[in-house]
């Protein structure tokens, strides 16, 4: 008796511990992703490019500056003055040298008078590359 | 009795329960269909800036593989002469069969809106010219 106790047991696996453990993972990854992107601000109407080339993998150095369409700066969610961004990027050269990718999302209804403030404060420090954000195609 | 329990055990023990596995997985897909939104395709426009100091003299005008297009509160024009979107467009696509790695220098007013410079990359990113900087007036 107690040896076919022993065999029974063996033959089936118990699958529950598993799929706990797949759950929690999948749960975790799809918590994570979402987390990623909230820190741009959804308020943000960008412009639209539909010949622009479409964004490939982002290099995870790129510093995202935000533009609203009153003009206001700031970096995942927290806003600055021209002068504290020219303050922020300076301290970012100095650490990572001047190749750190900047990416401008500026509503579409920003003046270029913004704009330029923004760009004044990067090239000031010595980042001379920046690219814009469009919208290529709408999703649905 | 007791040879009916550890029969029922063992029973329970050898066929996993699936139905509150699937209703809670149901659950799950339906939670998070409802909840993504699906993210827009992003175009990245790769400019540059050739003056840090915006009272610095302007580079030379009119070398002559250059184009400037200056983009104003209510006009856009390329090298002087004002075009609509569509003429710009054919007059974009017609010199950058001469060549795509020419400069082309875009001068924006204050006043103008980021929408117009977006829209200008874009026909530029159409005729393919890929060497833009970014000036402002």
């Amino acid at each position: 008796m107690p040896r076919r106790k022993n065999f029974s047991t063996e033959v089936d696996i118990n699958m529950t511990p598993m799929i706990d453990v797949v759950f929690q993972l999948i749960i975790f990854f799809i918590v994570t992703l979402q987390l990623d992107r909230d820190m741009l601000n959804e308020r943000i109407q960008l412009a639209e490019s539909p010949h622009g080339p479409a964004q490939e993998k982002r290099e995870p150095r790129t510093i995202i500056i935000e533009i609203d369409h009153r003009g206001r700066i700031s970096i995942g969610s927290a806003q600055f003055t021209p002068r504290q961004l020219q303050g922020l990027l300076r301290v970012t050269v100095e650490r990572h040298g001047s190749r750190v990718p900047i990416l401008i999302r500026a509503d579409g209804d920003a003046s270029h008078e913004d704009v330029r403030r923004v760009m004044d404060a990067c090239t000031s420090v010595g980042l001379w590359r920046m690219q814009f954000a469009a919208i290529k195609e709408y999703a649905g | 009795m007791r040879q009916r329990k550890r029969q029922i055990s063992r029973d329970k023990q050898s066929e996993l329960e699936m139905t509150p596995m699937i209703d809670v997985v149901f659950l799950l897909l339906i939670f998070f269909v409802v909840t993504i939104q699906p993210l827009d395709v992003i175009a990245l426009l790769d400019v540059s800036r050739p003056s840090p100091d915006p009272d610095a003299p302007p580079p030379p005008e009119r070398i002559d593989d250059m184009l400037t297009i200056s983009i104003y509160a209510d006009a856009i024009t390329l090298n002087e002469r004002r075009y609509s979107r569509a003429g710009l467009e054919r007059m974009l696509i017609r010199m950058a069969r001469l060549s795509t790695t020419q400069t082309v220098l875009i001068k924006c007013a204050p006043d103008s809106s980021h929408r117009t410079l977006i829209e200008v990359l874009d026909l530029c990113a159409k005729a393919g010219l890929t060497n833009l900087s970014v000036l402002s007036l």
